[in-house]
This record gives C-alpha cells, structure tokens and sequence, in this order.
C-alpha cells in the first residue's frame, strides 16, 4: 500500500513547499494512527463534495479522495496541531486532482469565456419571465446546473467549488491553491458570472425548446 | 432606477453574500438594500440562485462506505 502511495508521490511536481511531498514511509505510532482516524477522517464528506466537483466523475471523486488520504497519511507527522486540517486536506486533495489530470493529459486548458456583469442571469431572465428566480428552478434540472458549473474553465471552477461547495473561507482557499486571497476573490466573481453566463444560456435554450 | 450606490451595491454584493465585509460595509449594503428594490431583488435572486447551485451540486452524497474504506486503506495494517 504505501509502495503504491510512494510511486505516485514521485509525480507531484508542482507540491513545493505542499505537505504531500514524500516524508518517510515509517509507519505511524498508534497515537498518530488514532489522531489520523479522527481528526482527518471527519473531513472525507467535505473533500469528496470537493473531488466530484471538481473531477466530474463519483468514481474519479472517490480515487481522489482515496490518494489524498493515503498522501496524508504518510506526510501526517508534518501537519501541525491547531493548523487548519480542513485546508491542508484539501491542498493534498488539489494536487493529486492536478497530478491525475496531468497523468490524463487533459490538463484544463484555461480558456476564456465572453463574460456579462453580475446580474446577467437575472437580467435574461426577467425579460421573459416575472419570477426569475422560478424560472431558474422550472428551467433547470439539477443536472443542468451541475453541468453548467463543470462548463467553467477549471482556474475559476476550482475557486467557486471550494467555496461555494466546499465551504471553505477566501483565507483557506488561497492557502490550498497558493495564491494571495485577491486572486481568489476575482477568480471567484469570475467564475461565478460565467457560471450564471452557462446557466442563462441554458435557461434561454430550454425556454425556445 | 440605477443609481451611484446601485453600482456600489453591486460590487459589495458577492462578498456581502460571502460575509466577507466588515461591519460598515456591511451597514452600507443593507441600508441600501431597504430602500431600493431594484437592487433588493437581484440580492434575493443571487442568495437564491446561490442555494440552488449548493443544493444541486451536493445533491449526490458521499458514497456510503467511504469514510470505513478509507480508514482500512490507510490505517488498515494494525487493524
């Protein structure tokens, strides 16, 4: 088991400084063991809303999940008590997503989209109907809105999955992706208006359908 | 009607939403927010739109099984 972990640790290039570079393999003492089951393990339902949203796929979800908590079992004597296990979680979590995606050589282009002001959704919307906010719900499946949000280039989907799936604070969320919380803020607006500029797209389409 | 504070709002918006503002800016939005339905209404659409998105994106639970399983990968030697 912790061969396997050793191998795919070898890819993780861009983990300078990341807690899931390659510590020793020494098994944990069964204080450790036990913290591990505790602590970390109450997080895997937050990092698995994570991993599916950003992978798309539950069994991809699930074999990110699964490589993030083997990395950090390893690397767990290097986490700091009192430190934010969530993020630090999530930072592992967030490079084995790149090393796969790297593996699959789909790494996500970061493309633009043409982009409309905050309020597009709504504006589109109540031309046509009187209750936008129904329109959305009567309009949209679930699906669709799942769909939409996959259809946000990955440098803006990955903020808006953080926080707005993943719950996690500007602060953590530039802690895990390793840029300053400004840069979380505008890619986050960001990708939040193109996901309404997706969801709007749809809403019309369905609405001509 | 749209007016100077309308864009104000709009920009405050989306961290208003987030409870990212301090406790001033935050007085501005609301005060604002009471007196003026043009950007009341976008407020109560994004809040929620914003519920909509949560809720459909997290609609698919966790696997069941999957906090046992990882548990036995990683710390399945002693048992």
């Amino acid at each position: 088991m912790l061969l396997i972990a050793d191998t795919l640790d070898s890819m993780a290039e861009d983990s300078e400084g990341a807690p899931d570079a390659p510590g020793r393999t020494s098994a944990l003492g069964a204080r450790d063991r036990a913290r591990f089951e505790e602590e970390a393990l109450g997080h895997a339902e937050q990092l698995y809303r994570v991993a599916l949203r950003l992978s798309g796929s539950s069994q991809t979800a699930e074999d990110l999940v699964q490589e993030a908590y083997l990395r950090a079992f390893r690397a767990w004597r290097s986490f700091k008590p009192g430190t934010n296990l969530a993020a630090w979680l999530a930072t592992i979590l967030r490079n084995a997503y790149l090393d796969e995606a790297r593996k699959q050589s789909r790494r996500p282009a970061q493309e633009s989209l043409d982009e409309h002001g905050d309020y597009y959704l709504y504006n589109q919307l109540s031309q046509e109907s009187r209750e936008p906010q129904a329109a959305v719900v009567e309009r949209l499946s679930s699906g669709a809105i799942v769909e939409s949000l996959a259809a946000v280039p990955p440098v803006f989907r990955e903020v808006v999955v953080l926080v707005d799936i993943g719950d996690f604070s500007y602060a953590d969320a530039a802690e895990i992706l390793g840029i300053p919380i400004g840069t979380v803020m505008s890619r986050l607006y960001r990708g939040r208006r193109l996901l309404k500029q997706a969801l709007a797209d749809r809403a019309t389409n369905e609405a001509s359908a | 009607m749209i007016t100077d504070p309308c864009v104000g709002v709009e920009h405050l918006l989306q961290p208003y939403l987030d409870r990212a503002l301090s406790e001033a800016e935050v007085r501005t939005v609301e005060q604002h927010l009471e007196s003026c339905s043009y950007c009341n209404a976008r407020y109560v659409f994004e809040r929620e739109l914003r519920a909509t998105v949560r809720n459909c994106c997290c609609e698919e639970p966790a696997p069941p099984g999957l906090v046992e399983r990882l548990r036995l990968r990683c710390c399945g030697q002693d048992g």
